[in-house]
């Protein structure tokens, strides 16, 4: 079957005055198979929405090509705007002072849906957000959650095919947060492809099939949540004091250890794979008379920062 | 066709942004007072023969400050508000949606003539005739088609120009002089004739001015120009519209202005 989506060599920079440009997209192959709930996951700046917005035609690549169901979305933009849908996060991109009906209606017009299909449409997808009983309100009386969802509405108005959700939950209550999710689960049922950008793990964990960790517009891996899970979760730490740094030294070249950072004078954090190499450094430790070592438990953030940023507190 | 249906949906979008946040229709508390002040003029200096110009100069006045003040916010507020990257990733050029958003604005802008015949009736006690209505009632309706053209051109010149607001405040007088607006262009300097000629306005007020005396001759090419001098601004508008729609693509400037 074909990808919904497939990357090769993607690159984009974005040029700045009188400085070097910025690499947004470093050459990232990546594909997305059809029915799948792809999460993008990676810190701020890494390059998620940049990947959204070449994917949705709103942004040209600099190098490398990009197919939507086997349309390029540069050779061929016309047949991807009509088979994906942008969901954007944030209260904005919306007409604020107009009625979610009305907004839905225009944006009908901009899929060139003629005036029945646009408002049969829109009719059955608030009611299918729960926004129904709001559809004559104006937006700007809506909350967080309530427009979250009306964009969701608006990316389907067209029957998209692959739906690109850019960090669609940020700034929600768990409540409402909840409640999109099951929304993006429920649309998936219906075979629909989706790629959520997201810097939220547990978000991550919970809703997709399969994760793409980026950072610095370069891909770190690709896998089942549960792998990328085990790939952030595995790094498990060991925190001990110990005066005399000759000790670290000799600590830093063990094959269980991946690195040693200092946290105060003499305290020390190393970061070790996985639960039997906690086990050997705490035994080697102990053997060198290092009696105040014991297991850290790195949160998942913890971890995943250390991954992907904060390179600079590395010994 | 679908073009023109997009530009229906967006009439029909400004519409209902005009009725919520009526802002731009302030222009129609500015032609009267126009209206007045050049009223007052032409009684004061004797001369009943420019009345007709005092009418209709405060129309066209409102019909472009209309168009020049409305047309260059319109992407930049969508840009603005986020909504710039969403319209772009529908299967829709923005142009039309420009030009239908304006031609609402415009419609607004004509109401201004009306105005302008009211405060000479009411006001002033000087009904101005209209020798040829059908005329008049033609003229008004393509220079309100060209104004839509050429604001649609404004717009994208506007978006484009790294001074809009040099640019909106300083398209006015100009265009006044140039367009015949305030007085007939064949009392401005002869080398200023031809520039005039390719101003719409310069033909509008002309053919508006010639209904109401009832001598319009060679009407149907100032007809021709008006239609073809907006037409061709529509087309260079629609043009360079898409022309900043694909360089925001490619620069990566789709998000804040
Ligand atoms: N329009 C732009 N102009 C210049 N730099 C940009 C622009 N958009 C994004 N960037 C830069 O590109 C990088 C990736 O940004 P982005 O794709 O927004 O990442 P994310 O969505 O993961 O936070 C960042 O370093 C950001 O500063
Ligand atoms: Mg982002």
């Amino acid at each position: 079957m074909e990808a919904a989506v497939h990357t090769s060599g993607l690159r984009r920079t974005y040029s700045r005055r009188h400085r070097d440009p910025v690499v947004a997209l470093d050459d990232l192959t990546m594909t997305i198979g059809q029915n799948e709930i792809h999460g993008l996951l990676g810190p701020n700046g890494a390059g998620k929405t940049t990947l959204v917005q070449i994917l949705s035609t709103v942004l040209l690549p600099s190098a490398g090509t990009a197919r939507v169901l086997g349309h390029d979305v540069v050779a061929d933009t016309r047949a991807v705007r009509s088979l994906v849908g942008l969901v954007l996060g944030g209260d904005r991109g919306l007409y604020d002072r107009l009625t979610a009906r009305r907004n839905l209606r225009f944006w009908g017009a901009l899929h060139k849906l003629d005036t029945r299909t646009a408002r049969r449409r829109a009719d059955a997808l608030l009611e299918r957000v729960g926004l129904a009983g709001r559809a004559d309100d104006r937006v700007e009386t809506f909350s967080r959650g309530m427009r979250q969802r009306l964009h969701l509405a608006r990316g389907l108005l067209h029957e998209p095919r692959v739906l690109f959700l850019d960090e669609p939950t940020s700034g929600l209550d768990p409540v409402a947060a909840g409640a999109f999710r099951r929304l993006v689960l429920e649309l998936r049922a219906e075979g629909r492809t989706f790629l959520l950008a997201t810097h939220d793990m547990d978000e991550a964990a919970a809703l997709c099939d399969r994760v793409t960790l980026i950072d610095r517009g370069r891909m770190l891996l690709t896998g089942d949540p549960a792998r990328v899970g085990r790939f952030l979760g595995d790094r498990e730490c060991v925190d001990f004091t110990h005066p005399d740094p000759a000790l670290t030294e000799a600590l830093a070249l063990l094959p269980d250890v991946s690195d040693v950072e200092r946290r105060d004078g003499t305290g020390w954090r190393v970061h070790t794979a996985g639960r039997d190499g906690t086990r050997r450094v705490l035994a080697w430790l102990l053997e060198r008379d290092v009696l105040t070592a014991r297991r850290g438990e790195p949160t998942l953030e913890e971890v995943y920062l250390r991954t992907v940023g904060d390179r600079g507190m590395r010994v | 066709m679908s073009t023109l249906r997009v530009m229906w949906h967006a009439v029909l979008l400004q519409l209902a942004l005009s009725r919520r946040d009526p802002e731009h229709t302030l222009i129609l508390l500015i032609a009267p007072m126009q209206t007045t002040t050049m009223l007052a003029l032409t009684v004061t200096a004797h001369r009943p023969d420019v009345v007709a110009n005092a009418v209709l100069a405060p129309g066209l006045i409102g019909l472009w400050v209309a168009a020049l003040d409305y047309a260059g916010r319109i992407v930049p507020e969508d840009r603005w508000a986020g909504r710039f990257s969403p319209m772009i990733a529908t299967p829709v050029p923005l142009g039309p949606v420009v030009a239908g958003r304006v031609a609402m604005v415009v419609l607004v802008g004509a109401a201004a003539f009306a105005e302008s015949w009211l405060v000479a009736a009411l006001g002033f006690g000087r009904v101005l005739a209209v020798a040829d209505p059908a005329l008049f009632a033609l003229a008004v309706a393509i220079t309100c088609l060209a104004t839509v053209g050429t604001a649609t051109l404004l717009s994208a010149v506007l978006v484009v120009s790294r001074a809009r607001d040099v640019l909106q405040n300083s398209l006015g007088y100009p265009f006044y002089i140039l367009g015949g607006i305030l007085v007939p262009v064949t009392v401005l300097p002869g080398w200023l004739h031809p520039l005039s000629r390719v101003v719409f306005l310069s033909w509008s007020a002309e053919l508006l001015r010639g209904s109401v005396r009832g001598d319009a001759r060679g009407w149907p090419w100032s007809v021709a120009a008006i239609l073809g001098l907006g037409a061709a601004a529509m087309a260079a508008g629609l043009w360079l519209t898409r022309r900043y729609v694909n360089r925001a693509r490619r620069e990566g400037t789709v998000g804040f202005a």
